[in-house]
């Protein structure tokens, strides 16, 4: 029988008994939002490609019947459900811009269970390790530590490569099975720091180790750790982790103590799907790596992404991921890598969005939305879920409390954009803008009963008005904390 | 352009917080940020001289008259079945019926979700609750155990964290 990896029915968006004709005007009705001559956006492109794809096959009778059969042969899998919130249903008429917000949620299967199928994914996990001068002592120490713990959560069905770097690249332990794990512990205890950090070079090397048993089955993951800057070369790095991420590697980039690019290792991780994360203190490396880790070996469902096709006059303002890691994404790709959703969490995505002045009631579409992603537990694996948003024009509409979630999240991730805005101050030489965000970031926490980070953004408010500078420490201190305040407490986190 | 009641900072029209002081932006709705069963009305009769004092009986046309210590505002209540006061900044996950945040319920200790006053209509009483408050409930000078209901009389004093009220029953 014929195999399948799309359901073009759920892409057309209509249903499995739609006539000939729903056929045909679907496919019109998609060509007017997000053929490349109406809608410019990279996403748009994307889907419309899918859209023609379902379109060709449903028009066939004789591959729908194939289809049909086969999806009949599927039933049985599980799936993930896609819920899209917008912060409001009925939009006032303007004649100026506004801002409204989507949440999207990918929910994990209910029937899954993580004691059931977890065995079915498996990790194929790099470590790259920054072994410079400047991690000598306690940090190298700690780090080989936390490689060493997370050699004992793997199994033997589990593949492990080591690249540690300075200003080269060596490779500490070829891709193999986790078999011989006293082994691997001992390569890795005899690595000596010296020398300086190039990135790339490492994470060059980390992928191609990582490449070697890369599999559709496997959760494909690379942990890039370091705490120092690299010069230069950024952007091919960068470029890099892209074609990496296209083959299904995801990267997670861990900054430790002060001196490393916090928005270098942020993109390296969101172009990805991976998360970046700030650890402090070189005792938290341990436990860090180690529940990363877990994490990883807790997957339902790998690859997964989300695909944002707005109408031609809708814009794109900001995504930002909210749990399981809050992390802000990229807005200039259509189609943004979430890397894993996990059993029992739900993998939630905030988007900011603008709509053009509104002078007439009715409804009208702004945004497509998919949810895509490879099921571990299904034999067939890609799965695709897809949420048209419309929302209503009205002259007076009635006033209507947005959502809980999406406030919650918002009141938060203002917090989150009030610190990049001081410091954008800051560079462009605004001191005293600075300062005044930073007390106002400071009041904030403080009501939120976030004392200490309220006691940290007031020391950098007035480091900044006597020295027109932040303290590196302080500064990722609050930009990480105030992500961190974004995950949702434990009662909020639906399925658990 | 949608400004900010706090800082007065312009923000783009649809934006629920302030992206310059974080906070929320209210709606431009009256009856959506105002509490609808919350009357506020200046100070025309004398409320402390009259015959009900004492009792504890809240009859089905009864409201609540609270007097706050320090503002020339009193607050006409009528409860509902359950009634929560607090504080309300914006980022509550559960909004109070009586914000008090007119009356410096933040710098008086408030609690988002402060304390509830129930109302059982088969015995024409009210009660109150301390809903796990940072600072605590008294009422008439006596710390309440949270969760646990005392019934309300005219003229007792409320004392939210150190925001001191006194109720009288109206009818």
């Amino acid at each position: 029988m014929a195999s399948f990896d799309f359901d073009p029915y759920s892409i057309l968006g209509i249903a499995a008994d739609a006539s000939a004709e729903d056929i045909k005007l679907a496919l019109r009705r998609a060509a007017r939002r997000l053929h490349p001559d109406n809608n410019r956006s990279a996403g748009a492109g994307v889907q419309f490609q899918d859209i023609t794809a379902a379109y060709e096959l449903l028009n066939d009778p004789e591959r729908r019947k194939d289809y049909n059969d086969y999806a009949r042969s599927q039933t049985g899998g599980l799936y993930f459900n896609f819920r899209v919130t917008p912060s409001k249903r009925t939009v006032a008429l303007l004649p100026e811009a506004q801002v409204f917000y989507l949440l999207a949620e990918i929910i994990p299967d209910i029937r899954a269970k993580e004691s059931e199928h977890k065995r079915e994914s498996r990790l194929n996990l790099t470590l790259v390790l920054d072994r410079s001068n400047s991690m000598n002592g306690t940090r190298m120490d700690k780090v080989k530590i936390a490689a060493h713990q997370i050699i004992d959560q793997l199994t033997p069905e589990d593949i492990l490569s080591v690249v540690s770097f300075n200003d080269f690249a060596d490779v500490v332990v070829q891709a193999t099975p986790v078999t011989d794990k006293a082994a691997l512990k001992a390569r890795i205890s005899m690595m000596l720091p010296s020398g300086g950090t190039e990135i790339h070079t490492g994470l060059e090397i980390g992928i191609e180790q990582n490449r070697k048993y890369l599999a559709p089955r496997m959760v494909n993951h690379i942990i890039l750790l370091t705490d120092g800057n690299t010069f230069g070369d950024e952007d091919a790095t960068i470029r890099m982790a892209k074609d990496a991420a296209k083959d299904g590697i995801s990267i997670s980039a861990m900054g430790l103590g002060q001196e490393w690019n916090d928005r270098f290792l942020d993109d390296i991780a969101s172009s990805t799907g991976g998360s970046s994360a700030y650890i402090n203190s070189s005792s938290a490396v341990v436990k860090f790596m180690g529940d990363h880790v877990r994490s990883l070996a807790n997957v339902f469902a790998e690859r997964v992404h989300l695909s944002i096709a707005a109408d031609p006059d809708v814009t794109i303002e900001s995504v930002f991921k909210l749990s399981p890691a809050p992390q802000p994404l990229s807005v200039e790709q259509g189609n943004i890598p979430l890397g894993s959703l996990q059993f029992n969490r739900i993998l939630s995505v905030i988007i900011q969005l603008e709509m053009p002045p509104v002078d007439k009631e009715g409804f009208r579409s702004v945004a497509r939305l998919v949810a895509s992603g490879e099921i571990f537990a299904n034999r067939l694996q890609k799965y695709q879920a897809v949420s048209d948003i419309s929302l209503e024009m009205l002259e007076n509409p009635p006033s209507e409390e947005p959502p809980t979630s999406i406030l919650d999240a918002l009141g938060k991730l203002t917090l989150y954009r009030m610190q990049e805005r001081a410091q954008a101050a800051l560079e462009k030489g605004e001191v005293r803008e600075a300062t005044r965000l930073f007390e106002n970031l400071a009041t904030r926490f403080l009501e939120l009963g976030e004392n200490e980070l309220a006691a940290q953004a007031r020391a950098e408010a007035e480091q900044v008005a006597y020295t027109n500078s932040l303290s590196d420490k302080g500064r990722k201190t609050i930009k990480y904390e105030t992500r961190h305040l974004l995950l949702p407490t434990a009662a909020e986190d639906g399925t658990e | 352009m949608k400004s900010c009641p706090f800082c007065a900072y312009s923000n783009k029209e649809g934006l629920l917080f302030c992206e310059d002081c974080g906070r929320r932006l209210a709606s431009g709705d009256a009856a959506m940020t105002m509490p609808t069963k919350t009357i506020v009305i200046p100070v025309t009769e004398d409320f402390p001289v009259h015959s009900t004092w004492g009792t504890a009986r809240f009859e089905a046309n009864s409201q609540i008259v609270m007097h706050i210590r320090d503002s020339t505002e009193t607050v006409t209540l009528i409860p509902n079945k359950r009634t929560i006061l607090g504080r309300n900044d914006g980022n509550n996950p559960q909004r109070p019926d009586l914000d008090l945040t007119p009356f410096g319920a933040l710098e008086m200790g408030v609690s988002r979700v402060h304390a509830a006053i129930y109302r059982n209509e088969d015995t024409d009483t009210l009660t109150i609750v301390d809903m796990g408050s940072a600072n605590g409930t008294h009422l008439n000078g006596q710390r309440l155990t949270p969760e646990q209901p005392r019934v309300l009389r005219d003229g007792d004093e409320i004392r939210f964290g150190k925001l001191i009220t006194h109720i009288y029953f109206k009818t």
